[in-house]
């Protein structure tokens, strides 16, 4: 059996490699790492992301430091972490020396434009597959599409919809409305 | 009288990037404004102009989008060692919160009303995860070659056959391919 650390390693190294688009770019890896190995479920997931959008520093580093410390304490938050950051300045360091070579090719130019839309594709999957798989029942769903709509009139802050779906969720909870 | 334009080193560094990455919150996304008033108009070390190359640089590149801008401004500031110190100095503030975090969180799951909350927030996380997807829909989508990969990728996605790497590769070879046909034209023009 592989070492769990160097699984760890692995996993969160191929998602430094991959992800593009920042911000929920990992999201899609992370949903693939739940499915597969287990290591968390998805609806801890979730409940991580929301911890991550409330805590200091980028939602890609939160998980992977969450998702190695739960399945290995320190050590393994410790190598998820860094195998997520080592791609990044191996790529960025090779960037910054060709930066002027780099922004001028052609074939580069193409390639990001290519990225950007799968990256929007791989992400919109996971938010279609949270919806089916979150437990959300009609109430929730109700929410869901309220909220939304309320999000594509007015921009808010992301604390606005985790306030409100707390306090939501924690009032329907209580009056029993939902078993969770 | 406080030099405003103090000396780069490896703990200045350190130090700069630990308060960005400690005030770094709800995601990435605020880490340029929090770069530009921190190293353009506090330090003086970097103009604004680079800093946004570097941003826009950082979003074309794999991996999470405040570790590149901090490696790259690291490394302008001072070569390997600065990227390491700025690298480990916004990862650090995170790293620390959710050890802490994690560790109270495993406590309070057993109390029935924190799963309740966790229930709603559920809610607002897909929400927030749909809004960004809009977000990059505005920058990405901008003509049917792009909204062709779109469809293709989601359907690939969702058909669950797939892991997001291999969608990724896709996603680059095709656009190899599409500016090698292209720049054949050109040249048979």
């Amino acid at each position: 059996m592989i070492n769990i650390y160097l699984l760890l390693f692995i996993q969160f190294f191929k998602i430094g490699v991959f992800s593009f688009g920042g911000g929920y770019a990992t999201l899609p890896f992370l949903y693939e790492i739940a499915e597969k190995f287990h290591w968390y479920s998805i609806s801890q997931l979730t409940d991580m992301l929301a911890v991550a959008s409330l805590t200091p520093g980028p939602v890609g580093v939160n998980m992977a430091t969450y998702a190695g410390f739960t399945t290995s304490g320190i050590v393994g938050a410790l190598s998820a972490t860094f195998a997520v950051m080592l791609p990044s300045f191996i790529i960025v360091s090779i960037v910054f020396k060709i930066l002027h070579r780099f922004k001028s090719n052609l074939y580069i130019q193409r390639v990001v434009k290519a990225l950007k839309p799968a990256g929007c594709a791989l992400l919109s999957a996971v938010g279609i597959k949270l919806v089916f798989t979150a437990n959300l029942h009609l109430i929730g769903t109700l929410i869901l599409i309220v909220f939304l709509i309320s999000g594509f009139i007015k921009k808010r802050d992301p604390i606005f919809y985790l306030g409100v779906s707390a306090i939501i969720g924690l009032i329907i909870g209580n009056l029993h409305w939902i078993g969770v | 009288m406080y030099n405003k334009f103090m000396d780069k080193s490896f703990f200045s560094i350190f130090k700069v990037f630990f308060k960005i990455g400690a005030l770094l919150l709800g995601g990435g996304y605020v880490i340029l404004p929090l770069l530009t008033s921190e190293l353009a108009q506090k330090k003086g070390w970097l103009t604004s102009d680079e800093l946004c190359e570097y941003y826009a640089i950082s979003t074309s590149l794999p991996g999470i989008v405040a570790a590149n801008v901090a490696i790259f401004t690291g490394r302008k500031l001072l070569g390997t060692k600065g990227a390491i110190a700025a690298i480990v100095g916004v990862t650090l503030p995170a790293f620390v919160a959710i050890i802490l975090l994690a560790s109270v969180l495993t406590e309070i799951v057993h109390f029935k009303s924190v799963n309740y909350i966790f229930w709603g927030v559920g809610i607002g996380v897909i929400t927030l995860l749909f809004l960004a997807v809009k977000e990059m829909w505005h920058s990405c989508i901008t003509d049917k070659w792009t909204s062709a990969i779109y469809i293709v990728c989601l359907l690939l996605a969702l058909s669950g056959k797939f892991s997001p790497a291999i969608i990724v590769i896709f996603s680059i070879l095709v656009g190899l391919i599409t500016q090698f046909i292209k720049s054949r034209r050109i040249k048979n023009d």
